[in-house]
């Protein structure tokens, strides 16, 4: 029977995957020509020369290969794509690899996000609990009402309000950046504190911004699970009220959490643009927001892989997982 | 409590009509929603900005464009008499910036929530009741548009947008669009799982049984059993749409000609160091006018859940 179960969950991933790949290859088609349509780079980067040339313009079109037929651009891409070969900037550090400033800016935004969505989660569930234990309490009116404020409050917002309560106010935290500028500036002239000390502020924001709808969400959920007639059951058949609410109710209110967590994977990539711009941070989604603007497509082309792959491959994750831990699903 | 129930006089003249008031679904909830508080002040919120969009140019001392102290060398003071909110670097009036800002706000808003709930309560009624291949390949659309990174490709859209279409009011009219045909994939979802619900409904068996046409069973029967859902999504997706919008114009993608809050908080966030008004109060509207429509949400969902006994 063990061995069914796993047959049949081997069959569904491949399923996906069939699924995944064209897909993948349909956002990646989308962008590309989106981008192209969106204008022309070798303009932007031209415009301030009052010298340049029409022809010196078409050279500079030959040289990164947007003199040719789109398809066959984006079969050049897909090969090189395939040869783990991302290109090179346009305008971003002077021409370097995609890949090297992927590899540079990715680490940095996944120190964050991971960060505050571990905080977040370690906050947000033991405080929804007993939040919900104690329904109408003045704990849980206050944390209600916090968590539906934090859903509400732009993160950026958020974040402009810490820099000048913070750092502007009373100047405890840098306003922004991942590390001081001046080596003399950090903080017992360590790196490490230094780069430390220059998270603490997105990563309170962003985690107050992410445990705010998943308190609000852990709450109803175990609400919702303690009317269950199985705890009642539970109860009644003596368990201590601990295990009733920490073993039984807490593994089923956590379903529709991690439902949440794992589609928020999938989106938190995405979503990084945002807080990075309000904190100069360092990351990936400063750069897609710098190539799109610049309309540098490698760099645009190389960040949407990325965050696809990552993307994709948080939904999967999600699924399985989700048909694990939820036997209902199981049965279907 | 007095039940306004069932008739107003129980007399023992059985010739006078008796008539039934007040105990459809819509009185029960409008009565349930009076009651919650929260739910009120939410409404109240959404009207006074609704308020402040329709009498804007009477509420504002300046006009939109005018930079009343750029002449005077008043750029960048603090709130004050003269200048409620303060002013920008350019000699705005902030809070006349605000107030124009909160009909951009309220268009988005509506507009986005009208485009994506359309989609979603189309897909949502035809896949959920049609079933078999359509419904496949419906959600097979449906998880396409759900998985494809949101703001990542709002923001590549909306530059080809910008780069294509005219700015204006214009501009604002293709920021809606584009959000609202990237918001509707996860409402489409909700709605086909409930209208998968009410499908199994005895009612609907009746319908069938008496001969109604598909096309009369879905309007009719069951489009009004799904629609307390559908104005709740809508409600919290014109909350969201209003935090996408602030969210793509403050990356310095929205219709740079409009004032909207988004707006102004991407000029606000150089000069946040010298001048925080320039920031705190619009982002203030944003905050206040997303947590209405929460509130509002919230307190229709209450409110129209059938499952709640009174």
């Amino acid at each position: 029977m063990e061995s069914c179960q796993n047959l049949s969950m081997i069959r569904y991933i491949v399923r996906r995957l069939l699924y995944l790949v064209p897909l993948f290859f349909g956002i990646l088609i989308i962008v590309f020509v989106a981008s192209r349509i969106a204008g022309d780079p070798i303009a932007l980067m031209t415009h301030q020369n009052p010298h340049i040339t029409a022809e010196a313009r078409l050279r500079l079109a030959e040289y990164y290969g947007l003199d040719k037929p789109i398809y066959e651009q984006f079969f050049i891409f897909v090969w090189q794509l395939f040869q783990g070969n991302l290109g090179n900037s346009y305008a971003i550090r002077g021409g370097t690899a995609v890949s090297t400033l992927i590899s540079d800016y990715a680490l940095l935004t996944f120190e964050l996000q991971l960060s505050a969505l571990i905080l977040s989660l370690l906050i947000a569930i033991p405080v929804g609990i007993i939040s919900a234990k104690r329904q109408y309490s003045k704990l849980d009116v206050t944390v209600t009402t916090t968590s539906l404020l934090g859903t509400c409050i732009p993160v950026f917002y958020m974040g402009i309000i810490a820099i000048i309560i913070f750092s502007f106010f009373l100047g405890w935290f840098p306003a922004g950046g991942a590390n001081s500028i001046l080596v003399e500036r950090y903080p017992f002239g360590s790196h490490l504190i230094d780069s430390l000390w220059h998270m603490i502020l997105p990563t309170a924001v962003l985690t107050f911004a992410i445990l705010a709808p998943v308190v609000l969400l852990v709450r109803s959920s175990m609400l919702e699970v303690l009317r269950q007639d199985y705890i009642l059951a539970a109860r009644a058949s003596g368990l201590s009220e601990r295990t009733v609410v920490y073993k039984h109710a807490l593994r089923n209110a956590l379903i529709p959490v991690v439902t949440y967590v794992g589609l928020f994977f999938g989106g938190m990539l995405a979503g990084a643009p945002i807080t990075e711009k309000v904190f100069n941070w360092p990351g990936v989604g400063r750069l897609f927001v710098e190539a799109t603007t610049k309309l540098d497509f490698p760099v645009i082309m190389g960040v949407t892989v990325f965050i696809t792959i990552m993307t994709l491959i948080a939904n999967l994750v999600t699924d399985i997982t989700y048909g694990y831990i939820d036997p209902r699903i199981r049965l279907e | 409590m007095k039940r306004k129930g069932l008739t107003k006089t129980m007399s023992p003249n059985t010739n006078e009509k008796k008539r039934a008031i007040g105990v459809s679904q819509w009185n029960i909830a409008w009565r349930r929603f009076r009651k919650n508080k929260a739910a009120l002040a939410g409404a109240f919120i959404i009207g006074f900005v609704i308020f402040l969009g329709i009498f804007d140019a009477l509420i504002a001392p300046y006009s939109p464009n005018e930079s009343p102290g750029f002449y005077v060398g008043e750029t960048r003071v603090p709130p004050s008499l003269k200048y409620l909110f303060g002013t920008d670097a350019v000699g705005h009036d902030v809070f006349s910036q605000v107030v124009y800002g909160a009909r951009s706000a309220l268009f988005v808003g509506f507009g986005a929530a009208a485009i994506a709930m359309s989609l979603a309560v189309l897909v949502g009624l035809v896949s959920g009741y049609y079933g078999g291949i359509i419904d496949n390949v419906l959600m097979r659309i449906t998880e396409i548009f759900l998985v494809i990174p949101f703001l990542l490709i709002l923001l590549v859209f909306l530059k080809v947008i910008t780069a294509v279409a005219p700015s204006g009011v214009g501009g604002l009219s293709m920021v809606t669009l584009m959000i609202g045909i990237f918001s509707w994939a996860g409402n489409a979802r909700i709605i086909r799982g409930e209208v998968l619900r009410v499908k199994e409904s005895e009612f609907i068996e009746a319908s069938k049984s008496l001969g109604a046409t598909t096309r009369r069973i879905v309007f009719k029967h069951v489009f009004p059993n799904v629609l307390h859902l559908v104005i709740v999504l809508t409600t919290l997706m014109i909350a969201n749409a209003i935090l996408t919008e602030a969210a793509v114009s403050f990356l310095g993608f929205g219709d740079a000609n409009s004032i909207t809050w988004g707006q102004l908080l991407q000029r606000a966030n150089e000069a946040v160091k010298e001048a925080w008004w320039e920031g705190v109060f619009p982002g203030l509207f944003i905050t206040l006018l997303v947590l209405g429509f929460n509130l509002l949400g919230n307190g229709l969902r209450d409110a129209l859940d059938p499952r709640l006994r009174e």
